[in-house]
């Protein structure tokens, strides 16, 4: 058995022995089942959410609005990184908003979209929007400002212009640092997708947290965290794999 | 060849170089020796454009195309397979890409890296990552060959290797080159003049030789010529009577 091998065993193993505590001491009493479920109900909730159905309306609903804002977040970001790059004028204009941005807790805007766009799907892109937006923006931002002289001056003295400059400089690079934060802006944008929900919507994992929250589920609760980690997991796997693809020069 | 006329050159202050004059012959080989802050690097960045002097002209028999500039790094790009490095200048000058990329091969082989074209720069050793660099330059077929300290970052066994081999290149094409190095020794092995800049700020060139040992030769007997000691000597006592370092390094 590789070493891998053996450390997922271990892992697994882990897991079930936490697992079977779980259940056990709910069972038995020394957890009350009101706060804490055991895994079996858990398990259960989360099987009638998937088996009825239930779960998909919701689920897109976030897919949605989290994915919106990942692509939107994503043109913003490094359009704006871009640009301030580049000129002076708009890094001044720019610079002070993000930063201020940057400061604060975003998720703070929520309750302000969701009055500004209503409680549908706008208020939320928004949210995973700005959340991605000002994480992509210091990325290419300071990606670009911080970018190796060496190849720069490379190209330069091989007579490349600014064309074969962006061609084979900026835009690798700038490919690098967003491939680089792209898991976190995936981890963003479903945060700003599922806070947006959880303030005011009437559908989205978020929804359904707040509804689980207002009525005490604590099972349903545990369940839907457990799915969007899953989803969120999912997702990573997906963003890791396009980071090797796209950035192969760097796993060699 | 290249004609360097009363250039200063400053960073905002005190001028580092001030009022050099150099001139090389076509089919020379040069070196500039000088302590750590003379201005060495910023006379090569003048002469290919990535720097503008405060006074002084550059005059060139040759297009700024046909220069050639083999860095102290090797600064490939490390996104790029090794043959699209070296293709990279061909294609910037409008080379077919398959026209290209026979060019890039036939680099590569006489450069002993043969199959390593599809490999990528973070893959090479140093030694190997240096030989992609003069590739990418001498695939140009440059006229003029400025070099900044090429290989100070290689193992001497490499070091000695990669110098010989493009030294037996220049000699056989006749290529004009203008060397930066700290290594005095390398700077009288392989050049026909060498030119000694003072300590800066202001520097100045304080002292010029000129090297009769017959060419093609070897960098490591050209040390036994009787006359390689004593101008070993001579240039160690100019260096060494330079003032210790204060100035701006560049």
């Amino acid at each position: 058995m590789s070493a891998d091998q053996t450390r997922a065993v271990r892992r697994a193993l882990a897991l079930l022995v936490l697992l079977a505590a779980w259940e056990t001491l709910s069972r038995i009493g020394w957890l009350d089942p009101f706060y804490v479920p055991p895994p079996s109900r858990v398990g259960g909730v989360v099987f009638d959410l998937v088996a009825t159905g239930d779960l998909w309306p919701h689920l897109g609903a976030t897919a949605l609005a989290a994915f919106a804002g990942l692509l939107v977040g994503l043109v913003l970001g490094i359009g704006l990184g871009f640009a301030a790059a580049l000129s002076p004028l708009v890094a001044d204009l720019l610079e002070p908003v993000m930063i201020l941005l940057n400061a604060i807790p975003r998720v703070i805007l929520a309750p302000l979209f969701v009055i500004w766009l209503g409680i549908g799907l706008a208020s939320k892109l928004a949210l995973a929007t700005i959340l991605v937006t000002v994480l992509i923006f210091f990325a290419v931002y300071n990606g670009i400002k911080e970018v190796d002289r060496r190849l720069v001056e490379r190209i330069q003295t091989l007579g490349g212009g600014q064309t074969v400059l962006a061609r084979e400089v900026y835009i690798p690079s700038v490919t690098a640092w967003v491939m680089g934060n792209f898991k976190v802006a995936v981890g963003f944008a479903f945060t700003g997708a599922v806070v947006g929900e959880f303030v005011a919507s009437s559908r989205g994992l978020g929804y359904l947290l707040q509804f689980a929250q207002s009525t005490y589920n604590a099972a349903l609760t545990i369940a839907l965290i457990l799915i969007i980690m899953t989803f969120v997991l999912v997702l990573f796997a997906v963003a890791e794999r396009l980071e090797r693809r796209l950035l192969a020069w760097r796993y060699l | 060849m290249l004609r360097v006329r009363g250039l200063t050159v400053g960073y905002g202050g005190e001028p580092v170089l001030d009022g050099i004059d150099l001139d090389l012959e076509s089919g020379h080989f040069a070196s500039l020796i000088g302590p750590s802050g003379s201005g060495k690097t910023s006379i090569l960045r003048v002469v290919t454009n990535l720097l503008q002097p405060e006074h002084g002209a550059i005059e060139l028999d040759v297009n700024t195309r046909e220069i050639g500039f083999l860095f102290q790094d090797d600064a490939l790009l490390p996104w790029r397979t090794v043959r699209q490095n070296v293709t990279l200048g061909l294609r910037i000058r409008g080379a077919a890409s398959g026209d290209a990329d026979t060019q890039a091969e036939h680099w590569l082989t006489r450069l002993g890296l043969e199959g390593f074209g599809d490999r990528y720069p973070g893959q090479l050793s140093g030694g190997q990552r240096k030989r992609v660099a003069i590739a990418q330059v001498l695939a140009l077929r440059p006229k003029l060959l400025l070099m900044d300290e090429p290989f100070a970052s290689l193992d001497a066994i490499v070091r000695t290797r990669i110098t010989q081999e493009l030294l037996d290149w220049v000699e056989r094409e006749h290529l004009t080159v203008l060397l930066v190095t700290h290594d005095l020794e390398e700077a009288i092995g392989v050049s026909d003049e060498v030119h000694v800049l003072s300590h800066g700020p202001r520097a100045t060139i304080r002292a010029r030789h000129s090297i009769d040992i017959p060419r093609p030769r070897n960098v490591l007997q050209v040390r036994r010529h009787p006359d390689f000691g004593p101008l070993l000597q001579t240039l160690w006592d100019e260096l060494a009577d330079e003032p210790p370092e204060k100035g701006t390094a560049t």
